[in-house]
């Protein structure tokens, strides 16, 4: 386990204002960026930096929702049903990860994150909203007033067994990998289940504070959370999704989704760079 | 309906957010500057565990908002929701 000092604290905390920040952004809790950092950057072992990023996951979910609520982005009921899939995900994490070798976990993900990265750019020119406001949204569509095009967006909710498997491994590779998992769930939401970029990502963004919670909870019981480096990366998480949070609102959905997918594939040659070793 | 639901979890995940922030500056500024103290990693266990407990409030608060909406089906649901996230701190203490 790593030693505490001011310097690492110091530095743990600028990481996790940056990783808070893209994390807003992107409607990611942004452990897709600490955890290599934690891990081959400063050197961490795979469960501490799992730890310490899945309690800035939580921190992020609750400040960045809290922050939204009333302007129903948030799809609250896709949310929930979603969440049945992402945590009972999440808990079987614990045990996937004791059964499989951890290269093995890491090419998986560095293949899915490839995979979503390439459907992502392929659909940067769409646009999944109707902007008919009389249109039924159905049980679980939504409807929102959104800033870049000015008006009152409305969306239907498609193919939902495909949206609660992406769920369920996303929970799974939250628990395994401690990143909230929001980098499988909003590109599928988005592009296989008609959910609008924003709303995806901010339904997202609520869900992984229960799904990012479920594995936190075993890491912290099992001695794995260094609780001094939590607390400065949860603080770091704090301010760079505050300011993060008030760049999205101005962000146009094309510039998100390419992001998206440039971050995709980072992370994709990292776990695959990593799996191969 | 929507709306009501969206304050409560909001207010609900303010609070835990605020509160937890707090216990964790204090107990990481004890903790690097005041090495002694003892009060350092209790306020830390403390920051974390309000932190952990926020999106299990979050979802106990939806569970009795949708019984006051009688909509038996997200009852459900959320229970599911809340069930797993106790099974996990059961997980946790093995």
């Amino acid at each position: 386990m790593p030693v505490v000092t001011l310097a690492l604290a110091l530095i743990i905390f600028g990481a996790g204002a940056v990783a808070g920040g893209l994390g807003a952004l992107l409607g990611i809790g942004g452990g897709v960026f600490l955890v290599p950092f934690l891990n081959l950057g400063l050197h961490f072992p795979i469960a501490a930096a799992a730890a310490i990023s899945l309690t800035t996951v939580i921190a992020t979910s609750s400040s960045v929702s809290a922050g939204r609520s009333g302007e129903q982005l948030i799809n609250l009921r896709l949310g929930m049903v979603l969440e049945v899939a992402t945590a009972a995900g999440a808990l079987l994490g614990g045990v996937t990860a004791q059964m499989l070798a951890q290269s093995t976990v890491q090419l998986l993900f560095g293949i899915v994150t490839a995979v979503v990265a390439v459907v992502m750019m392929g659909r940067l020119g769409r646009r999944n909203v109707i902007l008919d406001p009389s249109i039924d949204p159905g049980l679980l569509g939504g409807r929102y007033y959104e800033e870049e095009s000015g008006g009152v967006v409305t969306y239907r909710v498609k193919r939902m067994p495909i949206a609660l498997a992406a769920s369920f491994i996303a929970g799974n590779l939250s628990s395994l990998l401690g990143i909230g998992g929001g980098v499988i769930k909003v590109p599928a939401l988005n592009a296989w289940c008609g959910v609008p970029l924003r709303a995806a990502a901010a339904t997202s963004a609520f869900m992984i504070g229960v799904t990012a919670t479920a594995g936190a909870v075993i890491y912290y019981g099992h001695g794995q959370l260094v609780p001094p480096l939590a607390a400065a990366a949860v603080l770091g998480v704090q301010l760079g999704s505050w300011s993060g949070m008030r760049l999205s609102a101005r962000a146009s959905a094309r510039w998100l989704k390419l992001l998206m997918a440039f971050v995709l594939l980072m992370v994709s040659l990292l776990m695959l760079a990593r799996g191969t070793r | 309906m929507t709306a009501r639901l969206e304050h409560a979890v909001g207010r609900v995940l303010r609070v835990g957010v605020i509160t937890s922030s707090v216990f964790l500056a204090l107990g990481l500024g004890l903790s690097l500057f005041v090495p002694a103290a003892a009060a350092g990693p209790v306020l830390l266990r403390a920051g974390l565990m309000i932190l952990m407990a926020t999106p299990v409030g979050r979802v106990a608060v939806s569970v009795g908002e949708y019984a006051r909406q009688r909509d038996w089906l997200f009852v459900v649901l959320t229970s599911i929701v809340l069930i797993e996230l106790l099974a996990s701190v059961v997980a946790a203490m093995r």
